[in-house]
């Protein structure tokens, strides 16, 4: 290993993934810094949510490396990475619909011991019940930050669009990883509800969780990341602070000039 | 008329096992799983060769084993023979198939046992089954054929509450809860570290263990097993009885049992006979099961349209607790969180 992976929190060499003439990610390689907000941007098409589920496990790249920790990730299925501590988002919010509120936030926490099928039947470890004590008070603590505990008991399907977005953010306080990925938190939210999201993230910072955001919204880009990072084409064309990166005429070219801001 | 209360509560409390195992299949990892019904024949047929001995050549039959096991050790060794063979099946259509596509997977599963039980004639004698096991445990206990009818209920009772308190367990254990983030979104499920695959499989032998042991016992009470008693109708009352009752609550199933499995089922028998045209003393005796197949079949289509998570909805657990009050908050709730 020649990189000082104590500085990043992932790192991504030479990411390539296609589908049939199509090569959605193209030699994609990138840092993400340890304890910082990185923000993963680019029009429509650039490789972007690709790129995500190849870091993630959800497809597997071609060729090309991922490493977090000093473990190269690419080819574990997306439980293992998850358990490692690398967590992502969706696009969409994805909610257990059926599941209320507070066993969404719960069961965001995987536990191998309690899980055990063995464990269940015979009700050893504590596996018997489906949410242990401390767990339960953690899950109540998160929901009350993100103003959801009045609607714990509620099925998750049944939230608004916004809630579901404050929910899918509250499962990853409880989980707790080193490092996330928020794949458009801001899809179909309001202004208001943005800025609570961008305390969350600082939130998420000042947790130990590390976080690579991708999002359309450049004002909230601005907004919350140190660092960010343009794709276009499947390959990464510039990185840097976000007000650098508009004097950049390549990005503009690619990307922020189709934009009012 | 007790006789034939003792009968129908006997197939209640077997019939009530299987639908438990097909509610951890289908009401909780959410698995429209056809192959069902093969894991309950496996557990009879293995249940069959395992205690009626050695095949005689009067009337010819021919099948393996041929033993003359005890009937619990048998019951044991049929149901991790079911859970064998859906470990097989199970394996193959969970990895990557979803949907209709691992239904129509194990369909095709449940097609060839179906076929290979029915047609390879040495495996389990073929078209015309196996029979013979009269009264399991009946001459060590010393009972009569009347007093055993009263053993073999208690005994199905008996094994039925066992499974439900089982079952009960596993529902509200994290394994059960794990089981059901499957149900509702797996991607989500594999993106909070979830092995979706192994965890299904687990729930997919689980219920297929139910099933087996199920067959087992039925075998015991029909004494007997061929392929005409494993009909497609059969999956069918199971399916119908788990949406009845309300899909995922134990409770629910117990009652759908009731109602599909006893009611309907055995409230069909009163209908009024309908004779053959031109001779009013003989009568269709194939109107009857067609007419059970219709009042299942029309009670399955009104619930699917007006009440799709049956009589008992499955229950979510309820934190009762006051909220606790935190400070300091990071982000301060206001209007906006609610809807």
């Amino acid at each position: 290993m020649s990189a000082p992976a104590t500085t990043s929190a992932l790192e991504v060499r030479g990411l390539t993934k296609r589908f049939g003439g199509v090569v959605a990610v193209d030699g994609c390689s990138f840092r993400a810094p340890l304890g910082q907000v990185t923000g993963l941007i680019g029009p429509n098409g650039a490789g972007k949510s690709t790129a995500i589920d190849l870091i993630s496990g959800f497809k597997l790249p071609d060729s090309g490396t991922v490493l977090f920790k000093g473990m190269a990730l690419q080819g574990l299925p997306p439980h293992r990475i998850s358990r490692l501590g690398l967590m992502r988002t969706f696009q969409s919010p994805r909610e257990w619909p059926g599941l209320t509120v507070l066993e969404n936030v719960v069961m965001a926490r995987w536990d191998s011991g309690r899980e055990s099928f063995v464990g269940g039947l015979l009700g050893l470890r504590g596996a018997q019940r489906n949410t242990a004590a401390d767990e339960l008070s953690r899950a109540r603590e998160i929901l009350d930050e993100f103003g959801l505990l009045a609607l714990r008991n509620e099925r998750a399907g049944n939230l608004s669009g916004g809630q579901k977005r404050l929910l899918e953010f509250a499962r990853i306080r409880m989980a707790a990883p080193e490092l996330v990925i928020l794949d458009e938190p801001m899809g179909g939210v309001n202004p208001v509800l943005g800025e609570r999201m961008a305390l969350a993230i600082e939130a998420f910072i000042a947790a130990g969780t590390s976080v690579i955001v991708v999002e359309h919204n450049l004002p909230f880009i601005k907004r919350v990341t140190e660092h960010v990072i343009v794709m276009a084409q499947g390959a990464v064309i510039a990185e840097g602070s976000f007000d650098s990166l508009r004097s950049n005429q390549d990005v503009v070219d690619a990307y922020l000039g189709e934009m009012v801001t | 008329m007790t006789a034939y209360l003792v009968s129908i509560l006997t197939e209640g409390a077997i019939f009530g096992i299987m639908a438990l195992g097909l509610n951890v299949i289908w009401g909780w990892s959410g698995d429209f799983d056809l192959a069902y019904y093969g894991y309950i024949a496996v557990g009879a047929y293995m249940t069959l060769v395992l205690t009626i001995g050695p095949a005689s050549a009067t009337p010819p039959a021919q099948y393996i084993l041929g033993l003359q096991l005890p009937y619990p050790l048998a019951v044991v060794i049929a149901v991790i023979t079911a859970m064998a063979v859906s470990l097989v099946v199970g394996s193959i259509a969970l990895r990557h198939l979803r949907g209709i596509y691992f239904s129509i997977v194990t369909l095709g599963a449940v097609y060839v046992m179906y076929v290979i039980a029915g047609q390879f004639v040495p495996l389990f004698n073929g078209y015309n089954g196996l029979s013979g096991l009269f009264d399991p445990m009946g001459d060590v206990l010393g009972l009569d054929y009347n007093s055993y009818q009263y053993f073999f209920l208690g005994l199905s009772l008996v094994m039925f509450v066992l499974v439900y308190i089982l079952m009960a367990r596993v529902s509200s254990s994290r394994f059960g809860l794990a089981l059901r983030t499957l149900r509702e979104d797996e991607r989500a499920a594999a993106a909070f570290g979830r092995d979706i695959y192994r965890l299904k499989l687990k729930g997919y032998v689980l219920g297929a263990a139910l099933g087996g042991f199920g067959g087992a016992l039925f075998a015991a009470y029909l004494s007997a097993f061929n392929p005409s008693a494993w009909a497609p109708i059969e999956v069918i009352v199971l399916y119908a009885a788990v949406l009845v009752g309300g899909r995922g609550n134990i409770r629910g199933v117990t009652l759908g049992v009731l109602i599909m499995g006893v009611l309907v089922q055995e409230s069909t028998r009163f209908l009024p006979q309908i004779p053959v045209l031109g001779d009013l003393n003989t009568h269709h005796p194939q109107v009857l099961l067609a007419m059970r197949g219709v009042v299942i079949g029309l009670v399955l289509v009104l619930f699917l349209r007006f009440r799709p998570q049956g009589l008992l909805p499955e229950r979510r657990f309820v934190d009762r607790q006051a909220a606790p009050d935190i400070t300091p908050r990071i982000i301060t709730t206001n209007s906006e969180a609610s809807p």
